[in-house]
């Protein structure tokens, strides 16, 4: 007993003394973290080349972004920069750079790193998704003194930091410059130097990536396990039989697995407000569908009330899932007033079959319609595929005859773009993944130009389409908070009375846990992908880590 | 000798006559969801009811109906994928066995080509490009299927040239579609019939493997593969979704194979194949 | 036997151009790489400067004759998810594969042999069609189901052994079990088959009436004489099972170039799959003139033509 509490209070002691920046915490990292994942992405240790998922999942562990995460409650928070300031005329950020880090090659970072890294995601050979919106709104790059740096745009860009942090994107990897122009592009790919809490060892292709632990402290935190193996481990049942054997401490997981991971003496994790599952109609706007059912938003809005979201989250997530708020928001958005918005939903998402179908009456359907119903899962959240599976039934039982189709995401995307001649007249499922701005997905969703334009296009464009453009460019713009929080909520006014892209539950992202493997732990709001917090678990002997 | 195999022809005429009274023999419907009354045991677990006999799935189907109208997709599957594969097989194996020279060149270099083309991946490619669905999936499964029909076929084709019969139509001046037709098919049916009952495995077991890498009927049809496919993860809190369609798979493959052995054996002896 | 292999040379490169054409248009057919690389949000200047990078912009006549033009010199590009050559890709996970098939046949082989032997020296009788049951029982169940299934008792629940995954000995044992038991019909078949052939042949009668023991005509004259079509089927089954080893790979977590290869088509990674394809039927092509020519020697009475 008198052992179990030294050692209790000896981890509590540490954890202090973790969360106080000691030297002290140089202190035994032993052990190995495994965790199992469906997915390693392109399994690449360059930046320039993985998009945002596997970076969130095994890049970060080794790498930092310019701008970090508010752990408490998702969002942006201080990273390689710990602050960052917008000029008079909105056009230039000025980022200070945290002083003392280091690479793991020993090389001090500097603001020259940063200038490096951003240019070499904008440059032709580079992968990021954002590399060419960056060339476009980048003018310069300069660096000010070796812990300053300013980058110039084009035209004022608010949500430029939140675009080069972690939480959002994954462009603000921070690469070591004199290495890279040392060892080359080859050499770097082979042998990776980053300056996160974890170093790079090995990465065995399709099978495995291993990093140990840096000594020192690190501002992320300070590992506790000496080293982090990240598995490649395709099949979920195989990754929950290998956490309860013991063979991996953690593993991604779905909602339907999670009775049987709790029932086999499991520790399940789920982190809020990662995505929303919604359908969404496509091409509504358009002249040949004036006189179909899917033009009208009452009918749009009576096919919402039809759906039971309370029993989708009972029993195709298994309780791990909550009612949306309006589309693209959570409760951690920035320059949104959740609360007023959290009443909004309750009342807007809520079940109401009888509602539905006066309304389906009232506008001439009392016998319902024919409905096409494309249904696809996003890559990591194949229960998408479960929920439209539900969402077509709770249809069917107010009438509605849904021809449901199933694609395959690869298949369903190229769907989207030209005409969407598939797609157009008919409803889908699809997604939103949980991020703090949220101006940059309701471009993609509603602008006339966008690829998705749900809502008008080039050619028709009308009242609800012009009213977004002209809310959207004034977003961009508006620096003053009180304003831009107004002018958001105008945006998501518009766009919740057009009922084109309608939200069914805020999902999660779900983990199993082995306690006699892992520590306990929480993760970051928002963030499905564990790679920022794997420095934080604490090992199973240890006390559990709170933020 | 030659036993009839009476317990394999009984399990299969249980699953056929399923298929065909499917709405009939079905308590419930197959894609209803009743989510409040979702994972509930068989009736003889802790917890089942006679409401529901093999329990229910995770979205409150009941498993005997899924079962009951899954035996229907899957033999209409195999039976469109038979009738079509095999039959593309059956010709190609006929004509290129006939003709030889070229003819015979050109098409056992598809036949080639089609085996080094795993037949899951074609499959795979066919439904990732196509869409999921049951026209995909019986094109992909008859993909799978010709190349070995015709390569087979064409060896018994090569043998039956040989005899005198067909030298004889020939001198007696008939026309090769003829000769085709008359002497030769009627020849390899045998082999062909022996060939269709034991690729009916192959097909079921083709479209649950389908249905496990993403690409086979989509979600809500039941079908016996994807009910496995869907249930896979629960064998520690929900065996019966998985395992139930499972042992059904299982007997109508084992059935169909002892069969298929005990009619090669009659009919057609010397013919080695997988 | 230098005519015969140099024909058998020219089929395979007629074979060769032939699944090349086929793999690189039916690859594009599926959609674009680019859709499963970029975030749902990223705007369409996004999309075409990825192409872009990528190389996948421009006409496809023109794309093609770069891959021939390239896949002439030995080049098979660069896989695009993984920016790594696409030979190199293959390469590095073949042995992986190729160290499970040769351990999965081996078992198929010592159930599938002694089964069809049961069943040939029992014609007709329970015991033959018990040999048959057993035998079948490997394709009777899907081999995603028997994996997991395999898992959950020996791994989850026995804990006798690891849920798969590369390592030690004791991994290999569910994989090799899972994907073995797909092949032990195909042994036991052939084997019965052909020992009946066998049995019914004039020199096994002549054995008989010069009066060698039972044991010894079974043993020295129709089981060594019925192994050798055994041979043939060993070829087949190396080639299916490098990429055929799709789902034990997927299951057990094997990094092997089955698995490779279902990446290559659900991301769309057109390099990779041509490539893949494309070693893949070099190496069949090779493995089967082999055991042709192997077979030529172990069985004089074949001759090659």
């Amino acid at each position: 007993m008198g052992h179990r509490q030294a050692v209790m209070g000896w981890a509590f002691a540490m954890s202090i003394a973790a969360a106080a920046w000691s030297p002290l915490q140089a202190q035994t990292q032993k052990g190995t973290l495994i965790f199992a994942v469906e997915s390693l992405a392109a399994q690449t240790m360059d930046p320039i080349l993985e998009a945002r998922p596997g970076n969130a999942t095994y890049q970060a562990a080794m790498y930092d972004a310019l701008i970090g995460f508010n752990i408490e409650k998702g969002g942006t928070g201080p990273g390689v920069a710990e602050r960052w300031e917008l000029s008079e005329d909105g056009l230039t950020w000025t980022f200070h750079i945290r002083p003392g880090q280091k690479f793991h090659n020993g090389d001090p970072l500097t603001a020259h790193d940063a200038q490096f890294s951003l240019r070499r995601q904008m440059a032709p050979n580079s992968l990021a998704s954002a590399a060419a919106s960056f060339r476009r709104t980048i003018k310069s790059i300069d660096v000010s003194d070796d812990l300053t740096f300013r980058v110039t745009t084009v035209t004022p860009q608010i949500g430029l930091p939140a675009l080069l942090s972690r939480a959002v994107a994954a462009e603000g990897a921070i690469m070591p410059k004199a290495y890279i122009e040392r060892v080359g592009e080859e050499e770097f790919r082979r042998k990776p130097v980053g300056s996160g809490p974890w170093r790079f060892t090995r990465s065995v292709p399709g099978d495995r990536i291993e990093f140990e632990a840096v000594a020192g402290p690190h501002w992320r935190g300070t590992p506790h396990f000496k080293e982090l193996h990240i598995l490649l481990v395709p099949e979920e049942s195989t990754r929950v039989a290998m956490t309860r054997t013991g063979e991996a401490g953690i593993a991604s997981i779905g909602p339907e697995s999670m009775i049987g991971a709790a029932r086999g003496g499991l520790e399940v994790l789920s982190v809020p407000g990662t995505m929303q599952a919604l359908f969404q109609f496509w091409g509504s706007y358009l002249p040949a569908f004036k006189d179909s059912p899917v033009a009208n938003p009452r009918v749009r809005r009576a096919l919402s009330l039809a759906i039971d979201r309370q029993q989708i989250i009972d029993h195709v997530m298994n309780g791990k899932a909550s009612m949306p708020y309006p589309f693209d928001a959570f409760g951690y958005t920035e320059y949104f007033d959740a609360a007023k918005w959290r009443k909004w939903s309750d009342d807007a998402f809520r079940y109401d079959p009888v509602l539905a179908k006066k309304i389906l009456t009232e506008e001439g359907y009392p016998n319902g319609f024919e409905l096409n119903f494309a249904n696809t899962a996003l890559p990591g959240t194949q229960f998408m595929v479960d929920i439209g599976t539900a969402v077509a039934d709770m249809w069917t039982k107010i009438g509605v005859r849904v021809k449901l189709r199933h694609y395959e995401w690869g298949s369903f995307a190229p769907l989207v773009r030209g005409d969407q001649a598939l797609l157009a007249g008919g409803a889908s499922m699809y997604r939103t993944v949980g991020r703090p701005d949220m101006p940059w997905r309701f471009e993609a969703s509603f602008a006339a130009d966008s690829e998705q334009h749900l809502i008008g296009d080039k050619t028709i464009c009308e009242a609800a389409c012009q009213a977004f453009a002209a809310v959207y460019k004034d977003l961009l713009a508006e620096r003053d908070p009180v304003k831009r929080t107004a002018l958001t909520d105008r945006m998501v006014e518009l766009v919740s009375e057009t009922w084109t892209a309608v939200p069914i539950i805020e999902g999660m992202g779900y983990y199993a846990i082995n306690a006699r493997k892992a520590g306990k732990f929480t993760a970051i709001p928002g963030r499905h992908e564990l790679g920022d917090v794997f420095e934080r678990i604490p090992r199973p002997d240890e006390a559990p880590w709170k933020k | 000798m030659h036993r009839v195999p009476w317990i394999p022809i009984v399990i299969i005429a249980v699953m056929i006559s399923m298929a065909v009274f499917a709405p009939q023999l079905a308590p419930y419907s197959p894609i209803d969801q009743t989510l409040r009354d979702k994972l509930l045991p068989p009736v003889w677990v802790d917890g089942g009811s006679m409401k529901y006999i093999l329990g229910t799935d995770a979205f409150g189907r009941d498993i005997l109906s899924r079962l009951i109208f899954g035996a229907r997709v899957s033999l209409i599957v195999a039976l469109l994928a038979l009738t079509a594969g095999g039959g593309v097989g059956l010709t190609i194996g006929i004509v290129a066995g006939y003709f030889g020279g070229t003819v015979d060149n050109v098409l056992m270099r598809l036949v080639d080509a089609a085996f080094t083309f795993p037949a899951i991946l074609f499959a795979l490619l066919l439904a990732v490009t196509m869409g999921q669905g049951l026209t995909t999936l019986v094109i992909a499964i008859s993909l799978l299927l010709w190349a070995s029909f015709a390569r087979i076929i064409r060896g018994e084709v090569l043998a039956l040239k040989q005899r005198d019969f067909v030298a004889l139509a020939r001198v007696r001046g008939c026309s090769p579609a003829r000769i085709m037709l008359t002497h030769i098919l009627p020849n390899v049916l045998n082999t062909f019939m022996v060939l269709v009952t034991l690729n009916i495995g192959v097909v079921i077991i083709a479209e649950a493997s389908l249905s496990f890498l993403g690409a086979g009927v989509p979600p809500p049809t039941p079908t016996w593969g994807l009910m496995i496919s869907d249930g896979r993860g629960r064998i520690a809190d929900a065996w019966w979704i998985s395992v139930i369609p499972g042992i059904a798979i299982t007997l109508l493959v084992l059935s169909v194979n002892l069969f298929g052995d005990w009619m090669r054996d009659r009919l057609d002896p010397r013919l080695r194949q997988l | 036997m230098k005519r015969y292999i140099v024909h058998r040379l020219l089929q395979g490169v007629v074979l060769l151009c032939l699944v090349g054409t086929i793999v690189f248009f039916l690859g594009r057919l599926t959609g674009n790489p680019v859709d499963l690389m970029l975030p749902e949000d990223a705007t369409p200047e996004d999309r075409v400067s990825m192409i872009k990078a990528l190389g996948l912009d421009g006409p496809l006549y023109r794309q093609f004759f770069i891959f021939v033009g390239n896949a002439l010199h030995g080049d098979l590009g660069m896989s695009i998810r993984m920016r790594q050559p696409a030979t190199e890709a293959f390469f590095s996970r073949l042995p992986n594969t190729l160290a499970i098939i040769p351990w999965s046949i081996l078992l198929a082989m010592g159930v599938g042999i002694p089964l069809g032997v049961i069943a040939a020296l029992n014609r007709g009788n329970v015991l033959d069609r018990a040999a048959g049951t057993v035998a079948v029982l490997g394709v009777a169940t899907p081999g995603f189901f028997l994996g997991i299934l395999l898992i959950f008792v020996f791994s989850v629940e026995l804990g006798w052994l690891p849920s798969g995954r590369m390592g030690g000995p004791e991994h290999y044992v569910l994989p090799v079990i899972t994907l073995g038991a797909f092949l032990v019909a195909g042994f036991m078949r052939l084997v019965r088959s052909s020992m009946l052939e066998v049995m019914e042949s004039e020199f096994v009668k002549l054995a008989r009436i010069k009066g060698l023991s039972e044991w010894v005509v079974i043993w020295k004259h129709c089981l060594r004489n019925a192994l050798i079509p055994v041979l043939t089927l060993w070829g087949v089954f190396v080639g299916n099972l490098i990429t055929g080893a799709i789902i034990t790979e997927t299951v057990f977590a094997w990094p092997g170039v089955g698995r490779l290869t279902y990446e290559a088509v659900i991301f769309r990674d057109f390099p990779l799959l041509q490539a893949i394809i494309i070693l893949k039927s070099i190496l069949i092509l090779s493995i089967n003139l082999l055991v042709d020519i192997l077979y030529a020697y172990v069985d004089p009475r074949i001759r090659l033509t």
